[in-house]
């Protein structure tokens, strides 16, 4: 594992960049992250996905199904991959403080 | 049903081809190829997304609905143990003209196509080294 500096915080980040402890996530954190996953700028849209993730994951410690995420944010798939080019697993995830996606096919 | 054949062309970077047509296949940089073209995963995903579209495009050509076309969009949803892809998610866009009480219609239709169901019926498959 390897140390980071996110949002101005010494995280713990595994080999794709994704913090290990999702209490150390903060929207500074988010931001940080958001510019490695290619986004400049957290927008209002993005903040929608960002927060419906973490509450999600918060609450039932895993990730959304992608279908139910875009039902409940109101945006398409392309829509979500406009906003994080990587994805809604490897991008928003990332950004949301939420664990590596399982899997890499 | 005509020949498949896959070689090597470097790395990890094979070509499919089929009947003089050539596609390559090859893994994302970061899973150790050299992105020459989409992954296998991400090839079976667009075979099904391109068999739903073009069967829901014939309906559409059919019936007169020919203001813009039909355009899929997907994702896999990835799991482990075996590692495989877990979901495929596909939304699909319709022409403009499309009447909305047709739309339940068409998705059934969507569903009967012969790679959506080739992956509700899984197909044996019978492999020998030669």
């Amino acid at each position: 594992m390897a140390i980071a500096e996110l949002g101005g915080k010494q995280i713990e980040i595994d080999e794709d960049g994704f913090i290990q402890d999702p209490n150390a996530w903060d929207e500074e954190v988010a931001k940080s992250l958001a510019g490695t996953e290619g986004v400049a700028e957290l927008t209002e849209d993005h903040w929608k996905v960002v927060n419906y993730l973490r509450e999600y994951y918060l609450e039932f410690n895993m990730a959304p199904m992608i279908r139910k995420l875009c039902k409940t944010t109101g945006f398409k798939l392309k829509e979500i991959y406009d906003l994080f080019p990587s994805g809604p697993a490897k991008g928003a995830c990332k950004v949301a403080g939420l664990p590596k996606p399982t899997g890499c096919v | 049903m005509d020949l498949i054949t896959v070689t090597r062309k470097e790395g990890l970077a094979f070509d499919v081809r089929v009947r003089g047509h050539r596609l390559t296949c090859d893994m994302s940089e970061k899973d150790g190829g050299r992105d020459e073209g989409p992954s296998p995963a991400e090839m079976l995903a667009g075979s099904l997304g391109a068999c739903v579209a073009m069967m829901v495009q014939r309906y559409c050509d059919n019936h007169g609905y020919t203001d813009g076309d039909v355009c899929a969009s997907l994702t896999l949803e990835l799991a482990d143990n075996p590692k495989r892809i877990g979901g495929i998610v596909i939304d699909l866009e319709l022409p403009n003209d499309f009447p909305e009480d047709r739309k339940s219609a068409v998705k059934r239709l969507a569903e009967l196509c012969p790679i959506h169901e080739t992956l509700k019926h899984l197909p044996k498959v019978d492999l020998e080294i030669t």
